[in-house]
């Protein structure tokens, strides 16, 4: 069983208030300094897109582990103006093909309905919008495969391996 | 008033003075200070004391908040830094800020440099490969530069001597072109790798695929646990400094061990100005110094003068050393002060997969790679070009996720990843030939905020070069395609010189005084206390990457120079 979930299960059995300890709760949202989202409801909007593109199953999704904040600093410090305001626009669109859609905005649509705008926006035939998901998707990706949670929990990095193998077998499954 | 002035020169008085604390000063300072001399060693930078100022070395990858991606803001204002594969996040702080440090560059040049307490020894790729005779012979079979003073019989103790010390892991190969060393045990070459070197070894007869010697420690000797040294534990993150000090760098090992012998004064922040030579006792006194944070001008003196500030600002400080004697540069009655610069030829690489080997994978990560030691016109010429290249091999498995979905499917394959082929690799690491035409000099007017003159560099490559970069594409090429690697592929990434962080050259060894600044023992032909050690003092540059090199040259003409000046010849 993953850890945390563990750690929850076990709280439940024993009836008791259990708080997890700091490392099996510290990678949400708050623990990730602020950034500055532009525009109303961006950050709403941000956090529900990556909740859709990597969505929490038996463990936590893209939004809950705070990726959004992770895209939002990405593409506010490290890319160009242009680039910064396709994807400002990109979300924006979001929540208007939602109300033209579903007749409610993106945070307000269910996440079956969040799940096929955006695959509907990923196979847009519009350049730029094409280019504001693919920023979107791959930062998603990057932000949640190098999260605390998915690098401790899921993939098992390690970071102090104190070896090399050259050669051994591929352990299946 | 007098007494004061008499005592403060006296308080400024060594036994020697070592600019510059990197690789090679820091071997200068180790070597000097355990002779029992008193040894000032000067660093323009700030002081970087081993562990406590490696900032980031126990972060975790997903505490960068940019995941090592550095801000636009920062590459903006960087670009010459930016383009070396090792600026990011986590090592940005040991990289000097293009802004801070000017130059001119009269055609491209990235001038990488590492202003602080040692240097770039904490950002090195830490390939230590000697040279053979082969290398040191390069120039007087070729035609070029000048005769080398020294063969390898004279730097062979010399690389015994440091590679002991810092801890050197390689394989007893047994190939004459690249001799061995005292190598620490070997790291792993992994299946691929193995097979490569087996399907070369099969088709060529003088072409070897070896495990890099790298100054990493696998196997620790008592001697670098007497350094405070440990086992390298393969983190891979070496240039954000080494907590273990798994491995070299003059912060974890020559610095703290000359410290110890109490012989030692540091003086971070100390940007030297020039060597001063006394034309009323016709020698070479000390050094004048311009203190980082005041801009104060002071001088400090002493019987001996290492000079250890890397290549080109060791070119800089002795063109801005004038005196009556020498009026165009420290030791230049030759005129070659400044040119003959040369640097290794990156500009190449090859990329490829392998099919086989699809049961098995590597395990922990490995900080070295595959090394091909120069096959190309060794025992005689064969090409339209002169010389030839080293190379880097290496060989990975490749895994991967379809990523074409979104929703819980991609999720799934993001977490499930699956095995593809290997993937094969190749870097060229060519020898550059010296010309007088490659060269740095002082700009008149225009000075840099510390009020030194202005650098100017002008080095590019030529058609040597782009001969060579086909050669080695057509010659990896045929080896990996005689290997049955797919999808091969080369690229030629036109980088600019200086890149490579290689740069060597401007104050070369040589026989004749006419043409050349120092003798065998890297010593000035013309101003005899003086003693050059880094990568100013090459004559050529070879394949191999040159610290090693640096080292085994500082500590042989620290010996040489302290017996020297003991028979009270200097």
């Amino acid at each position: 069983m993953e850890r945390r979930v563990a750690l929850k299960g076990m709280a439940a059995a024993m009836g008791a208030m259990v708080s997890l300890p700091v490392w099996a709760s510290g990678w949400n949202d708050s623990s990730l300094g602020k950034v500055k989202f532009s525009g109303a409801g961006q950050a709403e909007i941000l956090k529900g897109a990556v909740d859709a593109i990597i969505p929490a199953t038996d463990t936590p999704g893209a939004g809950e582990l705070g990726v959004a904040t992770f895209v939002r600093r990405m593409v506010t410090d490290c890319y160009d103006k242009k680039t910064q305001d396709t994807f400002d626009k990109g979300i924006a669109g979001l929540d208007a093909q939602s109300s033209k859609s579903f007749g409610k905005s993106f945070t307000e649509a269910s996440k079956a309905q969040q799940l096929q705008l955006l695959q509907e926006t990923e196979k847009s035939s519009d350049s730029e919008t094409k280019s504001f998901f693919g920023l979107l998707k791959n930062l998603t990706i990057q932000g949640y495969m190098s999260s605390e949670y998915v690098m401790t929990n899921l993939t098992h990095f390690e970071f102090i391996p104190a070896r090399y193998h050259g050669c051994v077998p591929v352990v299946k499954g | 008033m007098a007494n004061f002035n008499i005592d403060s020169e006296k308080a400024r008085t060594y036994d020697a003075i070592v600019i510059g604390s990197g690789i090679s000063g820091g071997w200068s300072a180790k070597e000097l200070t355990e002779r029992g001399l008193k040894t000032l060693v000067l660093e323009r930078g700030r002081d970087v004391k081993h562990i406590v100022d490696y900032p980031t070395t126990n972060m975790q990858p997903w505490e960068f908040e940019h995941r090592e991606r550095l801000p636009k803001e920062v590459t903006d204002a960087n670009p010459i830094a930016s383009r070396c594969y090792n600026f990011k996040e986590s090592s940005q702080h040991f990289f000097a800020k293009d802004n801070e440090h000017p130059y001119i560059q009269e055609k491209p040049f990235d001038w990488i440099r590492g202003y602080q307490v040692g240097g770039k020894s904490l950002l090195w790729a830490r390939q230590t490969q000697r040279w053979s005779q082969f290398d040191f012979d390069g120039p007087a079979r070729d035609k070029f530069a000048v005769e080398w003073p020294i063969g390898y019989n004279d730097i062979a103790p010399w690389y015994s001597h440091v590679e002991k010390f810092a801890g050197i892991t390689g394989n007893k190969d047994g190939i004459d072109t690249l001799p061995d060393g005292e190598f620490l045990r070997p790291h792993d070459l992994n299946c691929v790798e193995k097979y490569f070197k087996e399907s070369v070894a099969k088709q060529y007869k003088d072409r070897h695929i070896i495990i890099g010697r790298a100054a990493h420690i696998t196997d620790p000797q008592q001697i670098h646990l007497d350094q405070g040294r440990a086992q390298c534990q393969n983190r891979t993150i070496c240039e954000r400094g080494c907590p273990f000090g798994g491995y070299f760098s003059s912060n974890a090992s020559t610095i703290p061990w000359a410290m110890k012998t109490g012989n030692m004064t540091l003086r971070p922040h100390s940007v030297v100005h020039s060597v001063i030579y006394d034309d009323k006792k016709q020698k070479v006194t000390g050094v004048r110094v311009i203190d980082a944070n005041t801009k104060e001008m002071m001088e400090f003196y002493a019987n001996i003068i290492f000079v250890n500030a890397a290549a080109l600002n060791t070119n800089l400080i002795l063109m801005n050393s004038i005196s009556s004697r020498f009026p165009n540069g420290l030791g230049n009655d030759s005129g070659v002060l400044g040119k003959y610069v040369a640097f290794h030829n990156y500009r190449a690489s090859i990329s490829g997969e392998y099919e086989g080997f699809l049961d098995s994978t590597t395990d922990g990560r490995r900080p070295n790679s595959g090394y091909i030691p120069r096959f190309r016109n060794v025992y005689k010429q064969e090409t339209d070009f002169l010389r030839g290249y080293a190379a880097g091999f290496g060989a990975d498995r490749m895994t991967y996720s379809d990523r074409s979905d979104i929703g819980e499917s991609l999720k799934n394959s993001l977490l499930n990843k699956k095995y593809g082929n290997w993937s094969v690799g190749s870097h060229m690491m060519g020898e550059t030939i010296p010309k007088e035409s490659n060269y740095v000099a002082l700009d008149k007017t225009q000075k840099d905020p510390f009020g030194m003159p202005m650098m100017r560099i002008n080095v590019d490559y030529d058609d040597n070069d782009e001969k060579m970069i086909k050669d080695y594409v057509e010659q990896v090429t045929e080896m990996f395609t005689n290997a049955g690697f797919k999808n091969i592929r080369s690229h030629d990434g036109h980088r600019n010189p200086g890149n490579d962080i290689h740069e060597m050259g401007g104050v070369r060894m040589g026989k004749d005084p006419k043409t050349s600044i120092l003798n065998k023992w890297n010593q000035m032909h013309a101003a005899k206390n003086v003693f050059v050690t880094d990568g100013a003092s090459m004559t050529s540059t070879s394949t191999q990457n040159p610290s090693l090199t640096y080292m085994a040259f500082s500590a042989r003409s620290v010996d040489y120079a302290v017996k020297q000046m003991k028979a009270k010849n200097l």
